[in-house]
Parts: C-alpha cells; structure tokens; sequence
C-alpha cells in the first residue's frame, strides 16, 4: 500500500497542496473580497454624510453618527423583531405540522406522488397571484395590517419548502430502526417522537433555519399585507427609496442592522447547517 | 397510468374544485356601503371632533402641513389629525387595500392625478360638491382651471388641490440669460451648453412614467397635444414625431453619457452639482436649488425658472380627498377646507408649499415672505396652461405603456415611428378597457 | 382513521388554508374580469384572460427574459458554487469563520441587496464605475442591453453561498470509499472528479438546481429595486409584471391567468424531470 501523499493525512483523497489547491485558496480568497467590498461599502457609508456619500472619490472622511441616530429612531429594530416573530412562528408551525406529514409521506407513502408534486407546485406559483386572496381574507377576519396576515401568507411558501427537506430526511432514515422501537413495545407515534426524530433532527434543525431565512427575506408579502403599523424588516428598508432618493446613509446603517445579526447568527449555525443538510435532505 | 395515480389525480381535482366553488361564492362578499351619511355641510362647526389619519408621501410638502397643524387645532381644538409619511410607490396599494376595507384605516386621503379617475369610477370616493358649494367663502374657482378639471370626474368634484407639480425648465441664469421660447431654440442651446466637463441638458428618459412625463413638455412645445377632440389619444401626429425626434437628438447630443435610466434624481445631482446647465423639472424644485444648505451647495442662488417653450407644460397635482368608507367625513372636510382656504394656503406656500390659488399666487405678501414675486409669477404661467398626461380610467396603465414605447424609441429599439404608433394603439386600449 | 392519514391531517388542513385556498381563489379570479377598481361588479368571462395572455407579446417577453435569467443565473451559481465548494472542503484552518462569511449573502434580505447594489454601481455615486473610469472603462451597469446583465451578477452574488452550502453538505456525505480507492489507484485530481466526485454528487446537483431555478423564477426584488424592468423590457420578469398588471394597474383577473400560464409550463418541466429521475433510480 502507498504511503498517504503528505496533507492527505485522513485518507479523503483531498490534498492541500499542488495546483489544485493553491487555486482553491486563491477562490476563496476572492471570493472574500467580492462579498466583503459591497459590505464594506455599506459600512463605509452608514457613517458617512449625505455630501460625502454623493461624491465616490472621497476617500478620507470624518465619520458621523447621524445616520444611526435616524435609522435607530425609524423604529427599525422593532421592525427587525417582528421580522423574528413572523420567521419564528412560521418556521415553528411549519416544522410541527410538517413533520408529522412528511413521515406520513414518507413511511406510508400516503398520496403517493401527487402529495410530493402538489408540495413542489406551492413552490411555483409567484407571490403576486396569491397576495389578493390573502388581502381579502385578512379583511374578512379583521387581520389586516397585522403580522397574523403574514405569518399565514409566510406559511404559503415555508410550508412546502420545510416539508419537501423532512420528506428527505425521512427517506433517509432506516425503517429497521422504528421496527426495533416498535418490537421492543413502543407504540407508532412515540416510535415516531422517540426514536426516528432524533435521527433527523440535525436535518430538521437545517430545514428550519431555511424556512426562518425564506420568511426573513420575504419583501413582497409583507409590503400589501402589512405595510404600517406591522412593517417587517425587508419593508422598512424598503421604506429608504424616498422621493429625494435613495437616503443613502440611513439606508446603509438600516442594512448593517439586518446584517450584522445575521453574520453572527451563521457562524454559529452553519456548521449545523451544513451537517443537516448533508444529514440526507440533499439526496432526491 | 395506473388506477392508482388515476385516483389520486381525481381527489386531487375534486378538492380544487371544490374550493374554488367556496371561493366563488366567498369572493365579493364584503361590502364598503359608507357607514354614515356626511353632514354635506360645508360650514363646519368648530367643535366637530374626529380622529383623521392620512398618508401622505415624504416631500417638503407634508412636512409644511405637519407644521402646520397646531394652527389648525387652534381653529379646530377637537380634530385630531395624523400623517403617516410613505415612499411614493407604497401609498398608492395602502390606500387602495384601505379603501376596499370594512373598515377604513385612512379616512382622509391625498390622491395624485393619474389615480383621480379610477378611484372615482370605481367608487373609493366621495363627492365633495355639497361641501365645495357650502363652505363660506371657499371660492373653489380661484384655483386654477386645468388643477380643478383634474379633481372634477363626471361633472362631480372628488377632490379638491393639495399642491402641484407642474413642470418647467430649470437653467443657470449665469450661463444662459435669455430662456428658449421655441423647441428648436432649446435643442440648439443644450448643444450650445453642451462641454465635456458640462452636459448641456440633464434629461429624465427612464421608462414609463419619467419618460412620459419629460417628453410631454416636448411635445407641449412642438405644437402637439395627447388627446385629440374626440378624447381619444393620438400620438402618431407630425408633432409628435418632431419631439420625439427632437428629444431623441438632444439625448444623444447634449445629456450626460449613460444616463437612460434617470429620473428625478439622477437629473437634480447632475445640475446641483455644476454637471449639467439645465434640466425640465418640478417647478418647485427652483426655491429648493436656491436655498441657502440646499443641494446646489456654491451653485446656489444661480438658478432659474422658466415656462417650457411654447408655454404649456405637464401638470401633475395631488388633491384631498374623502374617501367613500370614512366615518369622519365632517372633520376631514373642516380640515380640507382649513388648509386649502385662501388664508390656509397661504401660510403654507409662506412656509415653502408649492401653490394652486390663483389669489395666493398674486399675494403680495407671499411674494414678500416666500420666494419672490418673479418665481410666482412664472409658476402662475405655468399653471395656467397646463395639462396632465392622462384623463380618464387607467391612467396609471397608459402612462406606463406610452413611457416603455417612449424610452424603447430613446434607446434606439424602435423607431420613432414605430414607437409612437405602438404608444398610442395601446394607449386607447388600456383606456377604453 | 389510520394512522398515517391522522398524522397527515394537520398538514393538509394547513396546506389548504395557507396554500389551496388561495390557489384556488386565484384560478377563480383568472376566469373574470376582476379588478380591485370594480369588486362587486364582477363577471365570468371564462378562458379570455388566458386567450389576452396568450396574445400579449409583452407576456411571452417576460417569460423569455424570466427563463434566460433563470438559465444563465443557475448556471453560473451552480459552476461557481461548485468550484467553491470543492475549495472549502479542503480548507483545514479558519473553517467556521470562512464558511459563515462566505455565506453570508444569502442571509441579507434581498432588497437591501438590490438597493445597496443600485448604488455601487450607479453611474454618478457608485465606487465600481469610478473605479473603472480610472482605467478608461466607461461601462454604464444599468443601460441598454447591460442591465439584465447586471441583475444576473447581483443574483449571482447573493445565491451563489446558497449552492456552496447545499453542495458542500453534499460533498461531505459523500463515502470516502471512492475516493480512497481512486487514489490507490494513482487518479489525477482532475480524473477523481469527473468519475468519482460527479457521479456521487448528481442526485445532489438536481436537488440544488431544481431548487434554486424555482426561486430565481420569482425573481423581483432587484428589478423593483433597480430598473423596474427598463430598459425597455429588458428586465421585465414575469414576477415583475404580473406584479404590475395585478396591482399596480389593478387588473387581478389578467394577473392570475398570467401566474396560472406560467404554473403551466414549469409543472410541464418540472414532471419531465421528475419522470427522468425516477427512470435513473430505478436503473
């Protein structure tokens, strides 16, 4: 047997150093760059004052709080919360509900294929056709301009999205483990909540942060159905567009807010993330 | 196919078909009948009393009337009112989705024009005659002709001027002492102006509604109308093609490179920034480039304002309106008519609004406190013969269609003849659907 | 009831309140004349809608440039995030810190990307064409036969993480069985990937692909944004203009039959893959 080439100590097969590698490195080094110069552009600009950010050739400048001060102000971290409780509430439902019928979907095969075809249809269809019934039946129920309006319009499309990674998941599970469970005297559903969950849970865990990223980015929902009083994020940024233009330095501080939690955020998930989806959603 | 799948598919079209018949018969349910009836009285009694909320756009314009509402309370100590201030494009979707509700979240609304016939048509709003006629001394014929046929739909009043955005050019009194009175004067001064360091004209071609609305004064200019006399719209005229091929030419000669995308603003920073000599824009976007902190920065002061050549130009006007589901109609017409009296605005073109009162124009005190006798007279011009770009049902639709044809031709994708022709064919059937 | 209907129920109860009612409120409004100017004088009018969408040319535009988009945009997603992909696996130091920077754009509500990207590229304000100016390019983003360009780029930039992350989970399930044996047997990198990695990963790359063309379709928050589809109608997507015709000119009938077309036509695509897939697992 050869000796394993040197930086292939694991046996993956993957090498750290030649060709190969040094033009991986050289990637991902650009790859920092393409997606740090917008950010930094971003966060250059937040502090800058309006004179300042109209002419692109400044390079030095002293920087001013301002723009903060009017972004804090707007109310957008209480837009940025109710972006949370829309994201957590959906993603919560969907996951609780979802799971159950994935399994159904999955074990049993229930509906056969068309349940797994009517879930990637939900996917389809764009927002603007299905924003007017969800307008007409907030006003019916007294919902409008709430965020129970768009937590349901969320559900539209986290929904299907959630259930089609935990059908995935479940296909990956083993069945001989719920038949053990089963032997040793468990019934079907706590076979199901004891032991076939547990398996998937890394998977759920990724489904879930998909669906609370879906739901966070949503812009076109939330604009018709909640546009004052229960404006989520992605409105209220919206809301920089003025007439005198784009207020450039409030609208960079604004983006900083949504951003900042979020980078801090995927540190810590994505190698959840990563190990979830690999877990067995991604298999078809 | 197996049996199977076979059964599946006819579960599945029963459920559907079964709820598109709920949704049938659900759909259309909800009914906007007003709620109380308005007192229709225009002489309104101090001590009315209502919570009115508005939503109105963020321009100077509101920030003026915001400043003005304590002097309103002291007339009217028990109305309360609140504005919330949206960007342009999410105004007009909120007051919609309030006015098709049981229950209005604004009862009290401004409309731009292009909304007016639509909203009317469709019922969203009240008429305002009674009140108009029975306010004292309102005198509702001392706003100027073309700003009260834009609140006028089917012979009912529905709106009354909140302010106005006719156009005009705006030019460097230091670079160009006498104004173009003719279209063909305009394009040779623009290639005149025309430097490296300096375009000659910055020009608003961005597709739809700023293309139109630029280009309309052009074709004001060149003799041309939108409508013919029998109401029907007609752009493939001799005019026409002259401005267009005008405006295209002076596109190509004299504005700044790349820039067939702009619109209000990419146009302001140029000129407020010495990059462009001249630019057709808001008329009250003249006292905003003279202002001391203003945009203009060393420029100030520099600029003027002018009628377009051949005098007559494109108007755009927001109007206050009560709509159909509000339950305060009485307050909202005590603040209406608090604001657009003849004394109501002239504190507010003092405080920098842009005027609609014939009487207000020619004050002599607001010439003192507000922007000079001159800059008055000249938006009293402008307003006198002007015209909106649409009259009638879906205006907002038409504009679109007639501003993509507009800037394809700009572009150099269409011909102008091509483009004009396009224009008006789908012009009249937007507005005869 | 069974046991696999009853844990299915709540799904389906949700499914149709949150997705079927609406979906079929829709298809009732494409077969009217209903506008949100005219409510409650409403009138059945059955397939015309669909017979006008057919006939507006600037519909079938829409799809052109919807689909083009969606074709290029994926692609280029799908190369890069690959590619990237492949690098990240075999970083051995600052891995979480890397990852979670290089995937943080599909994290920033796409909105702000197109509004932060209107302005980096702006011709008057933004830093990239001063840049360019410099070394003489005078490149104009958002012009004429450029701006669907441009859109393109900004998705790219903002989805491209989301391929890196859904590959790079796929790459490290992948066994290492394979790959110990291919370089046993002496295998070049190059030769590994194309016979080894690829094949693992195809089922990966459908799932990938099929995703993200769905949700590039409803592409609309840059277009919005940046060029509300100019110009001309070069950046006209369909999400766009059923936007446009729904809401903003009101006309919802016309909207929903639009949506109903397009349904059609990726269902279609969507069941070819579908049958294509399943004809390879089964082999």
């Amino acid at each position: 047997m050869k000796a394993p080439t040197r930086g292939d100590a694991d046996g993956s097969g993957l090498v750290s150093h030649g060709p190969w590698a040094i033009l991986g490195k050289l990637l991902i080094a650009a790859g920092f760059v393409v997606v740090a110069m917008p950010l930094l552009w971003v966060l250059l600009g937040s502090f800058k004052t309006g004179a300042q950010l109209n002419d692109p050739t400044v390079l030095t400048f002293t920087p001013t709080l301002e723009n903060w001060n009017t972004v804090v102000s707007s109310g957008i971290l209480t837009a940025a919360g109710r972006s949370v409780i829309v994201g957590v509430i959906t993603v919560t439902l969907s996951v609780l509900v979802g799971s159950m019928g994935a399994y159904s979907i999955s074990r049993y095969k229930t509906g056969g294929s068309a349940t797994r075809f009517g879930i990637l249809a939900a996917q389809v269809l764009p927002p603007a056709v299905l924003v007017f019934p969800f307008l007409a039946l907030a006003y019916d129920f007294q919902l409008n301009d709430t965020l129970a309006a768009v937590i349901a319009a969320h559900l539209s499309f986290v929904l299907p999205v959630v259930c089609w990674f935990l059908i995935g998941f479940f296909d990956a599970v083993p069945i001989a483990l719920e038949e053990q469970a089963m032997i040793d005297g468990l019934g079907r559903f706590a076979a199901f909540r004891k032991v076939v969950i547990p398996q998937v849970a890394p998977g759920v865990g990724a489904a879930a942060i998909f669906g609370f990223v879906l739901s966070w980015n949503d812009l076109f929902y939330a604009l018709i159905l909640a546009p004052g009083n229960s404006a989520t994020l992605p409105v209220r940024i919206a809301g920089f567009n003025t007439f005198r233009g784009v207020e450039l330095g409030a609208m960079c501080a604004a983006i900083l807010v949504s951003v900042v939690p979020v980078l801090t955020a995927t540190f810590f998930v994505q190698r959840r993330l990563v190990r979830g989806i690999s877990g067995g959603a991604v298999k078809f | 196919m197996n049996r199977s799948f076979i059964r599946q598919v006819l579960v599945a079209s029963s459920v559907v078909a079964a709820l598109t018949i709920t949704a049938a018969c659900s759909g259309g349910s909800t009914s906007t009948k007003p709620l109380s009836s308005p007192s229709g009285n225009g002489d309104v009694a101090k001590t009315v009393s209502g919570d009115v909320h508005v939503l109105m756009e963020g321009v100077p314009d509101t920030d003026i009337v915001k400043g003005l509402l304590p002097e309103f309370n002291k007339v009217y100590p028990n109305v309360h009112v609140s504005i919330e201030s949206l960007v342009y494009d999410q105004i007009r979707d909120k007051i919609v989705a309030s006015f098709t509700a049981p229950k209005a979240t604004y009862n009290l609304a401004i409309i731009d024009n292009p909304w007016m016939g639509d909203f009317a048509k469709a019922g969203f709003l009240k008429p305002l005659d009674a009140y108009v006629k029975t306010t004292p001394g309102y005198e509702y014929q001392d706003f100027a002709q073309p700003l009260r046929d834009i609140g006028t739909v089917n012979g009912k009043i529905y709106g009354v001027p909140f302010y106005n955005y006719g156009l005009g050019l705006i030019y460097r009194k230091d670079q160009m002492p006498q104004p173009p009175r003719t279209l063909a004067d305009l394009a040779a001064q623009a290639a005149k102006l025309n430097t490296p360091s300096e375009a000659g004209i910055a020009m608003q071609p961005q597709r739809g509604y700023k293309a139109f609305e630029e280009w309309g004064n052009y074709l004001f200019a060149a003799g041309g109308s939108i409508y013919g006399s029998d109401g029907k719209v007609h752009l493939n005229t001799p005019e026409a093609k002259t401005a267009l091929n005008t405006y295209t030419k002076m596109y190509n000669a004299s504005a700044p490179t790349n820039s067939p995308n702009w619109a209000f603003d990419g146009a302001l920073r140029s000129v407020s920034s010495g990059k462009s000599a001249m630019m057709v824009s808001s008329n009250w976007m003249l006292p905003t480039l003279n202002k001391k902190g203003g945009p203009a920065g060393a420029l100030t002061g520099k600029f003027e304002l002018a009628p377009m050549p051949g005098d007559k130009q494109v108007l755009g006007l927001w109007d206050w309106a009560v709509p159909a589901n509000s339950e305060t109609s009485d307050a909202d017409w005590a603040f209406i008519s608090w604001l657009t009296s003849k004394a109501g605005e002239k504190q507010r073109v003092i405080a920098g609004g842009a005027p609609t009162r014939n009487s207000v124009l020619t004050d002599t005190e607001v010439a003192q406190k507000g922007f000079g006798a001159g800059y008055y007279s000249t938006v009293g011009k402008i307003l006198a013969n002007s015209s909106p770009l649409c009259r009638g049902a879906n205006c907002d639709e038409m504009i679109q269609a007639v501003g993509t044809e507009l800037n394809a031709a700009i572009a150099g994708k269409k011909s102008v003849d091509d483009a004009l022709t396009a224009a008006e064919t789908q012009a009249n059937k937007i507005q005869s659907s | 009831m069974s046991f696999r209907i009853r844990l299915l129920l709540p799904l389906l109860a949700l499914f149709v309140v949150a997705v079927g009612y609406p979906l079929a409120f829709s298809f009732y409004i494409s077969l009217t004349n209903y506008k949100i100017t005219n409510r409650f004088d409403v009138k059945f009018s059955g397939l015309d809608r669909y017979a006008d969408a057919l006939h507006d040319s600037a519909y079938w535009s829409a799809l052109t440039v919807t689909f083009t988009f969606v074709l290029i945009a994926v692609f280029l997603e799908l190369a890069l995030g690959l590619c990237i992909a492949l690098a990240l696996q075999r970083q051995k130091r600052v891995r979480d810190f890397t990852r979670s920077f290089l995937l943080s754009p599909m994290f920033i509500t796409p909105i702000a990307v197109g509004l932060m990207f209107r302005f980096l590229l702006n011709q008057q304000l933004g830093v990239i064409p001063t840049l360019l100016s410099r070394f003489g390019i005078s490149y104009d983003f958002f012009g004429p036969g450029r701006a669907f360009f441009s859109i393109v780029l900004i998705d790219v930039w903002q989805w491209t993480p989301f391929m890196v992350l859904l590959l790079l989970a796929g790459l490290e399930s992948l066994p290492r069985q394979p790959f110990e044996a291919a370089r046993i047997d002496g295998a070049s990198t190059f030769y590994t990937f194309r016979r080894v990695t690829l094949p693992m990963l195809s089922s990966v790359l459908v799932v990938a692909i099929l995703i993200r063309g769905l949700d590039a379709l409803k592409v609309f928050e840059y277009v919005y944004a940046i060029t509300r589809g100019g110009p001309g109608t070069e950046t006209q997507t369909i999400q766009y203009y059923v936007y446009n015709t729904g809401i903003t000119f009101f006309r919802l009938a016309s909207a929903s039959a639009m949506a109903y077309g397009l349904l059609a036509v990726v269902m279609f695509l969507v069941i070819l893959l579908f049958r294509r897939v399943e004809r390879a697992r089964r082999s």
